[in-house]
C-alpha cells in the first residue's frame, strides 16, 4: 500500500518534471519525427517493389515509437542522476517511503511520458494516411504496450544512472538501446537481410516489440504477433527491473 | 533512553578511515554540537546515523532504535538536513514540502496545515510557489530545514547547517534551532566546523578529528578543563620558535607551551602577571617578540590543546551563500 503511496506521488512528481520541461520533451518526439520523414520519403516510395511494403509510413511508425521510447528514458536517466547530485535522491532514502518505489516512480513516469508520445506519433501517422487496421481497441492495446517497454527502457537507464552516477554514462545509456532498433526489423522485413542480421533480428526482442505494434496498424489483428510482442515486453521489463534493483542496492549499502 | 548511542561506530573507506571508532551518548532534548574541520569525519558520521551509509564496524541507535535492524523505522523518527541542500529546483518550495510530508504518509488536512505552518516558521510563505531553481543559498537552507521537520522528527540532524551563509541567514537558523530545542524538546545533532557556533548553541560538544573523538563536555567545561589563561606570543623570525618555547617553558608559573601557526601558545593560570616575565625571557635570550595577547581559553584553545594544531576554517565558494 505504501509502495504503491510511493510510486504515485512519485510519478506525479515526475511528470510535472516533464511539463515544466517542454524543450526537452519536445526534443524526444521531433527528433524520431525527422527519422520517420526521412526514412519514409527516402525509400517509402521503392518499400512496395522492394520489399512488398505497401504502407511503408505504417510500418515506420512503430520505430519513431521505440526512438522515441528510449530518448525519452535517456532524459529520466539524467533525471535521476540530477536527483543523486542535488543530494535530492539522499532526501528521498531518508524518508521511510520504500526504496525500490522511490525508484519505480520515476520508471512508472517514463512509462505514462512514452503512451503519451505513442498516441502523438500514431496521430501524426494518421494525418499522413497510416490508417490504424485494429481501430480503437487497437489502439488501446499499444497503449498499453507502450507503457510497458517505456518502463522497461527506463530502467535499463535507471540502472545505469544509479550504478554510475554519471551524467555522461546516462547518455551512453540512452544510446545503447537505440542500435538494438537498427539490429531489428525497422527498416525492412527480415527476408530481405543478410544472413547475419536476420540471425540478430531474430533473436533481438525489439524485433518482436515492432512486429506486434505493426500487426496492430497496418495488418490487422494478429494474436501470435501481439503474443510474442507481448513476451518481448516482459522478458526485456524483467531484465531491465532487475538491473535497476541491483543497482539501487548497491548504491544504498 | 539516550536519544543518540553509539559505540565503536566506524566507516572506512579503503585505506581512508573516515570514522574510527566512536563512542556517542546523547540525552534527549540536547543540543548535541559535533566540531571538526574538513575532512574530519563529520557527514560520514551522520550518514551512518541516518541510515544512509552502512557502518564499517560498530553500532548505533537512534531512539533507541538499531541504525540496521530498524533502518526504515528510524528514518520515520528523525529529521535531516544534509550538508548540501538536497533539493529539487523544478518543484516549488510548497511542492517540494508536500511531496516530504506524503512520503511520511501524512494526509488531507493535516499535512497541507503542516507545510503551511513550516513556510511560515523559515519565512517562505511569499517565495512558496516559485521553482527552487529560483530561491538564493540562505532560502534553500531554510526550506530544507523546513523539509527535516515535516513529520515532526523527535530527532535532528543538521550537517553544517551555516557553512557558507551571510551572518543574516547564519543568525536566522540559530534561532530556529533554539527554538526547537527549548519549546518542541527536540534533540539536535548539529555539525559544524565554527567554534562560535558550538559556543553559542550546544548544550553538550564533541571534538572529532581525523575519525575520532578528541574531547566532550559542554563548551563551559571544556574551557574550563584548560584550566589556565592562554598567552599567545607571536614570534616573527619561524626558526626561533622552538628555542622560544623553550624559554618561555622555563618561566615561572608556565604549565605548557605550544607552538602553532607562527606562535607560541603559552598556559599559565595568571595570564595578566605572567606576561612581563614571558616577554622579559624571550628578550634576555635575544628572540624577537611580535604581538602578544591574554585571553581566557576559548573552544579554540581546546581544539588546539588536543589535537595541536588550530581549527582550519575552509569557507566554500559564496555562490550557494546568498542572502536571506
Ligand atoms: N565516499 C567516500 N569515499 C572515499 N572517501 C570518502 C568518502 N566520503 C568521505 N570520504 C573521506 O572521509 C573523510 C571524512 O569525510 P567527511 O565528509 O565525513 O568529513 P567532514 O568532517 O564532513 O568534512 P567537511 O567539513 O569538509 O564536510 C575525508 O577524508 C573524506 O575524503
Ligand atoms: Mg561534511
Amino acid at each position: 500500500m505504501q509502495s504503491i503511496a510511493t510510486v504515485y506521488f512519485l510519478t506525479l512528481r515526475s511528470l510535472r518534471e516533464a511539463v515544466r520541461n517542454p524543450a526537452q520533451e519536445a526534443g524526444n518526439v521531433l527528433i524520431p519525427l525527422f527519422f520517420f520523414a526521412v526514412t519514409v520519403g527516402s525509400i517509402g516510395s521503392i518499400a512496395a517493389d522492394a520489399f512488398g511494403i505497401d504502407n511503408f509510413t505504417g510500418f515506420q511508425v512503430p520505430v519513431a515509437i521505440l526512438a522515441a521510447a528510449s530518448s525519452i528514458s535517456a532524459s529520466a536517466g539524467l533525471g535521476t542522476i540530477t536527483d543523486i547530485q542535488r543530494g535530492y535522491f539522499d532526501k528521498l532514502l531518508l524518508t521511510p517511503a520504500p526504496r525500490s518505489a522511490i525508484v519505480f516512480g520515476r520508471i512508472a513516469a517514463d512509462g505514462v511520458r512514452t503512451v503519451a508520445i505513442t498516441a502523438f506519433i500514431v496521430g501524426v501517422g494518421l494525418i499522413f494516411g497510416t490508417g490504424f487496421d485494429t481501430g480503437v481497441p487497437g489502439l488501446l492495446v499499444l497503449l498499453v504496450g507502450s507503457f510497458g517497454f517505456g518502463m522497461a527502457y527506463s530502467g535499463f537507464n535507471a540502472a545505469i544512472a544509479l550504478r554510475t552516477g554519471s551524467p555522461q554514462a546516462a547518455a551512453a545509456g540512452g544510446l545503447l538501446l537505440f542500435p538494438l532498433i537498427f539490429l531489428s526489423t525497422a527498416f525492412a522485413p527480415k527476408d530481405v537481410f543478410a544472413d547475419w542480421l536476420e540471425v540478430l533480428a531474430t533473436i533481438n526482442p525489439i524485433t518482436y516489440v515492432l512486429e506486434a505494434q505493426r500487426s496492430l496498424i497496418i495488418e490487422g489483428w494478429n494474436g501470435f504477433d501481439i503474443l510474442w510482442g507481448a513476451t518481448a515486453t516482459l522478458g526485456f521489463s524483467v531484465a531491465s527491473f532487475t538491473l535497476t534493483f541491483l543497482a539501487l542496492r548497491w548504491r544504498t549499502s | 533512553m539516550s536519544a543518540i548511542w553509539a559505540q565503536g561506530l566506524t566507516k572506512h573507506f579503503d585505506e581512508v578511515r573516515a570514522v574510527d571508532g566512536i563512542d556517542l551518548d546523547i540525552a534527549p532534548g540536547t543540543i548535541f554540537g559535533f566540531l571538526g574541520q574538513n575532512g574530519s569525519g563529520k557527514t560520514t558520521t551522520i550518514r551512518m546515523l541516518t541510515t544512509l551509509l552502512r557502518p564499517t564496524a560498530g553500532s548505533a541507535r537512534v531512539d533507541g532504535l538499531d541504525i540496521r535492524d530498524d533502518a526504515r523505522a528510524v528514518r520515520r523518527s528523525i529529521g535531516v538536513a544534509l550538508q548540501e541542500a538536497g533539493l529539487d529546483d523544478v518543484q516549488t518550495g510548497r511542492e517540494l514540502l508536500t511531496l516530504q510530508a506524503r512520503l511520511f504518509g501524512m494526509g488531507g488536512a493535516r499535512r497541507r496545515g503542516r507545510v503551511d505552518e513550516l513556510l511560515a516558521i523559515v519565512d517562505l510563505e511569499d517565495a512558496a510557489d516559485r521553482a527552487i531553481g529560483t530561491y538564493s543559498g540562505g532560502m534553500k537552507r531554510r526550506l530544507d530545514l523546513a523539509a527535516a521537520l515535516v513529520h515532526r522528527p523527535d530527532i535532528l540532524f543538521l550537517d553544517e547547517p551555516t557553512t557558507g551563509l551571510d551572518p543574516i541567514s547564519r543568525e536566522a537558523i540559530w534561532r530556529y534551532v533554539t527554538r526547537l530545542s527549548a519549546e518542541d524538546g527536540i534533540t539536535v545533532f548539529l555539525t559544524t566546523q565554527y567554534l562560535e557556533e558550538a559556543d553559542r548553541l550546544a548544550h553538550d560538544l564533541a571534538i572529532i578529528d581525523e575519525g575520532r573523538i578528541i574531547s566532550r563536555g559542554s563548551p563551559a567545561e571544556m574551557k574550563a578543563r584548560i584550566g589556565t589563561d592562554v598567552v599567545t606570543v607571536q614570534v616573527p623570525a619561524a626558526d626561533a620558535l622552538d628555542r622560544a618555547a623553550e624559554v618561555v617553558g622555563d618561566v615561572a608559573g608556565v604549565e605548557r607551551v605550544q607552538i602553532a601557526d607562527g606562535a607560541a601558545v603559552v598556559y599559565v593560570p595568571d595570564g595578566a602577571r605572567a606576561v612581563a616575565g614571558i616577554v622579559l625571557a624571550l628578550d634576555d635570550a635575544g628572540i624577537e617578540v611580535g604581538d602578544v595577547a591574554i585571553s581566557r581559553p576559548s573552544l579554540d584553545d581546546v581544539f588546539l590543546e588536543a589535537t595541536g594544531h588550530h581549527l582550519q576554517v575552509e569557507e566554500p565558494q559564496p555562490a550557494e551563500g546568498g542572502a536571506a
